[in-house]
């Protein structure tokens, strides 16, 4: 029974951890704290959900698109707006990112309707059995494989390619990238860019998984807060840190209080985290 | 009796000693000058003195009193004040109330009200020569004024014992020269001063002693003439072509 | 008092006397609404204190909103003891929270205390949530204030109106005081704020205690003019978006600014969902999107320096794009 609720926690801590990569990102490369990362992620899950509904279009199968576009529309977001305030007080960039999240739940809101939607797959019900111990939906775990591949992809990118190496180099400052030619502006847009598409990507997965409706961001951005901070900033596995641990966290505190109780673990965990370790598990540079 | 003194001052950094059994003291009035290469642990030590840093080991008294390991903000209002080596403005307030700041939370600060403090203020910018300019925003000084701006903040407070952090950093001879004259002149008015500097020629002008600090060890402390000629400084910090160039 | 001094006191009693006779010549609907407004400003107002001249921005003043409306409500409905005592209740409950969580969330800075503050507010809804005195989801019923129903709009107009007016007159008083030149010094450098002798830990708290205070007496009139609350408004993160929307469009770090802000705001909100019944939630996120990048600074630095023109409007994105 306890192998089975560790599991589940595992399971939704990687999707966790995919949704607090991009947040992660922007927030590591360029100190954005993007407000309206759940709505990026909402939109991920309803790319997935039409082209489902329309084309027949398999969810694992639309990750692709889901990330491609939530990646040009974020890509476009930060070079033709965010750019334009980005030096001024962090404070006018969060102002915008609130912006933004109203103006894209609402345009979904009147687009799509209130209504709650679910991507219904025909392998949905299917199990993975380990046992009598443990059983996982079929989905789940495939969701959960995904969440390692995109994971790697992003290291990869981060770590080993010259374009990870140019955002890297603008973390760490801006001037000197700038001395050395990088193209910051195309940096900076290249970076929302990927943490928009990790986003999309981590919407699709959602999709499959739970249902969705445009209003579902709001309490996703809170949850890749949590996330974000328990792992730590500064590294790609802080994230996934943070991810596995709220998600098992989660899973054992409901079990023992009550599914009502999800919400109060995860923002007293956040409120502890940063009382008495800010800087988080993993607790890197800053 | 000195009006502040250090005993066995030790002061690490997960490892790196930056102050290593440091023995001080400054006399009543006196102005002292504390000089040594960059990294020698000068400022390190000021910020042992305000409180910044609790010391490893080792204790300071300030009048008798023990301040090692309060607060800055209680050291500043029982006595020391303090500049910044890089100048901390307020810049969003104009030069008259960056000053009145100082006025109302030093150690003068139980007994002045907001409205006295800024009359205070308007007296010791005229003091510090900025009287010109006490209706501008700190952020529109050019660099003097800001040292001066800085200066002034901390004797503002009322301080019996004034530690000054390079604040003749990037000025020109003749601006050197003035600041020189201030410098005396807080001292006329009761003031002790240590001074934190490596423009020689305001150690040379104003200090009545020089403290040595060479990797954060105190390697000389005694009158000007006798430290400035002393081999082991000389080694460390003055250069062969000092002697030569100034003899 | 200096003469200008007691000019700008004239002139703000006016505008008071004026604002006053607003409900006597309006319908139900409109005082409501002009309720409202007031209502923002009291937490826009309070959230400046805190936000806006301390510097430090905290993203859960919705809590202390929260907490006075239920504190109202408990007192009120399972104590039966009168609004007076619930509404000073509610202000004390809520500035006594913000000092117990202000001690350790206080000393992280910037990004971290604004998550921390969300952190602490959505924590405070889940536990809400889940007690029994609250009620939980189901939420409490308050007694009805036993008054003809305009005069209950009366009545409301003007508690929110007297709040606003002592909101603003504390801030006031203390920004002439050394106490409030103690939070403005910790927001330009802590560290300076520090050696200059200012206990920065006593300031800010005092700060986020007073911005706590004000914010839960909107919380305390809101609740009895609803009569009935609940835990995901109560505390939806929702109110402290717009307080904090609302102040830095007026002008945070001035005294006006989240009054302003909150008036125009409010204004605009109303006018487009007249003119736009679908969709008039999506030209407000255009509006704020337009109005952050124009004019940073706020409306009251727009009016202030008396620039109208576009070279304004592009100065500020010269000054702030990458």
């Amino acid at each position: 029974m306890l192998l089975q609720i560790v599991t589940n926690g595992i399971l939704k801590g990687g999707l966790y951890a995919l949704m607090a990569i991009g947040m992660s990102l922007i927030w590591g490369v360029m100190d954005i704290i993007n407000i309206a990362h759940g709505s990026f992620i909402m939109l991920g899950a309803f790319t997935t959900y039409w082209l489902f509904a329309f084309f027949g279009v398999d969810p694992f199968i639309s990750l692709i698109f889901s990330m491609s576009i939530l990646f040009i529309f974020g890509y476009g977001v930060q070079k033709y707006l965010i750019n334009y305030v980005i030096r001024a007080n962090a404070f006018i960039t969060l102002i915008l990112a609130f912006g933004i999240e109203i103006f894209i739940n609402n345009l979904a809101l009147v687009s799509w309707t209130a209504d709650v939607r679910k991507v219904e797959v025909s392998y949905g019900a299917s199990n993975f059995s380990f046992g009598d111990m443990i059983t996982i939906p079929t989905v789940r775990l495939l969701a959960f494989v995904l969440v390692i591949v995109i994971s790697l992809v992003f290291f990869y990118l981060l770590n080993r390619t010259n374009l990870g190496r140019s955002i890297r180099a603008t973390s760490q400052d801006l001037d000197a990238a700038r001395l050395a030619g990088v193209d910051v502006a195309r940096t900076y847009a290249v970076t929302f860019g990927l943490g928009v598409g990790a986003a999309g990507a981590a919407g699709t997965l959602w999709s499959i998984l739970f249902p969705i409706s445009p209003m579902m961001g709001g309490i996703l951005t809170l949850k890749s807060f949590v996330v974000v901070i328990i792992g730590g900033l500064g590294s790609m596995l802080g994230p996934i840190i943070g991810g596995l641990a709220l998600g098992v966290t989660e899973a054992l505190g409901t079990n023992w209080f009550g599914s009502t109780y999800e919400n109060l673990i995860s923002f007293t965990i956040l409120v502890l985290v940063l009382i008495l370790r800010p800087k988080g598990i993993l607790g890197g540079a800053t | 009796m000195a009006i502040l003194e250090g005993k066995n001052i030790i002061k690490r950094f997960a490892g790196l000693i930056a102050v290593n059994n440091v023995d001080f003291h400054i006399n009543p009035n006196e102005i002292l000058g504390l000089i040594g290469p960059n990294g020698a642990g000068k400022t390190t030590l000021v910020n042992v003195i305000a409180g910044v840093y609790a010391p490893s080991q080792g204790q300071i008294q300030f009048k008798g009193q023990t301040i090692s390991g309060e607060k800055p903000y209680r050291i500043g209002r029982l006595g020391i004040s303090r500049t910044f080596q890089v100048v901390k403005p307020f810049p969003g307030m104009t030069v008259k109330e960056n000053a009145a700041v100082g006025a109302m939370f030093g150690a003068g600060g139980k007994k002045t009200s907001a409205k006295e403090a800024i009359k205070k203020a308007e007296e010791v910018l005229a003091f510090v020569g900025l009287a010109d300019q006490i209706n501008k925003h700190a952020d529109q000084l050019n660099v003097p004024s800001r040292k001066r701006l800085e200066m002034a903040k901390a004797l503002a407070m009322e301080p019996d014992l004034v530690l000054f952090d390079e604040v003749m950093a990037g000025l020109n001879f003749s601006e050197i020269d003035q600041a020189v004259e201030l410098i005396r002149k807080i001292r006329e008015n009761g003031v002790t001063i240590l001074i934190i500097e490596h423009v020689m020629r305001a150690i040379k002008n104003v200090c009545d002693r020089i403290f040595v600090l060479h990797h954060g060890e105190k390697i000389a402390d005694g009158p000007v003439a006798e430290v400035l000629n002393d081999e082991d400084v000389i080694k460390a910090y003055l250069g062969r072509r000092y002697k030569e160039l100034t003899h | 008092m200096g003469n200008k001094a007691l000019n700008n006191f004239l002139i703000c009693g006016l505008i008071i006397l004026i604002v006053s006779f607003f409900p006597l010549v309006s319908n139900n609907f409109s005082i409501r609404f002009g309720t409202d407004i007031l209502m923002f400003a009291v937490m826009a107002s309070a959230w400046n204190i805190i936000g806006g001249y301390t510097g430090y921005a905290s993203f859960g003043n919705v809590v202390f909103f929260g907490i006075g409306a239920y504190i109202t409500a408990i007192l009120m409905e399972k104590a039966g003891l009168h609004f007076g005592i619930a509404y000073l209740a509610a202000g004390g409950a809520a500035a006594l929270f913000a000092v117990l969580i202000g001690l350790p969330v206080l000393r992280l800075r910037g990004h971290y205390f604004a998550i921390a503050t969300l952190g602490v507010a959505e924590a405070m809804k889940a536990l809400v949530q889940n007690l029994d005195i609250t009620e939980g989801n189901a939420g409490i019923y308050l007694p009805m204030l036993d008054l003809p129903v305009r005069h209950q709009y009366y009545f409301f107009f003007y508690m929110m109106l007297a709040t606003l007016v002592l909101t603003l007159l504390v801030t006031y008083l203390l920004l002439n005081a050394k106490l409030g030149y103690s939070f403005i010094a910790v927001r330009e450098d802590e560290d300076a704020a520090n050696s200059v002798g200012i206990n920065t830990t006593l300031s800010k708290t005092f700060a986020f205690a007073l911005s706590g205070f004000f914010t839960g007496l909107a919380g305390s009139i809101y609740a009895y003019q609803q009569a009935f609350i609940q835990p995901g408004p109560a505390f939806t993160v929702q109110t402290t978006v717009q307080m904090i929307v609302m102040a830095v469009f007026g002008g945070m770090g001035k005294l006006f600014g989240p009054l302003l802000g909150a008036l125009c705001i409010e204004m605009i909100s109303e006018t487009l969902s007249n003119y736009f019944l679908v969709a008039h939630t999506l030209f407000f996120g255009t509006v704020v999107i337009l109005a952050i990048v124009f004019t940073p600074k706020g409306m009251i630095d727009l009016i202030t320096q008396h620039k109208f023109g576009i070279a304004y409007l592009l100065q500020n994105i010269r000054e702030h794009r990458i």
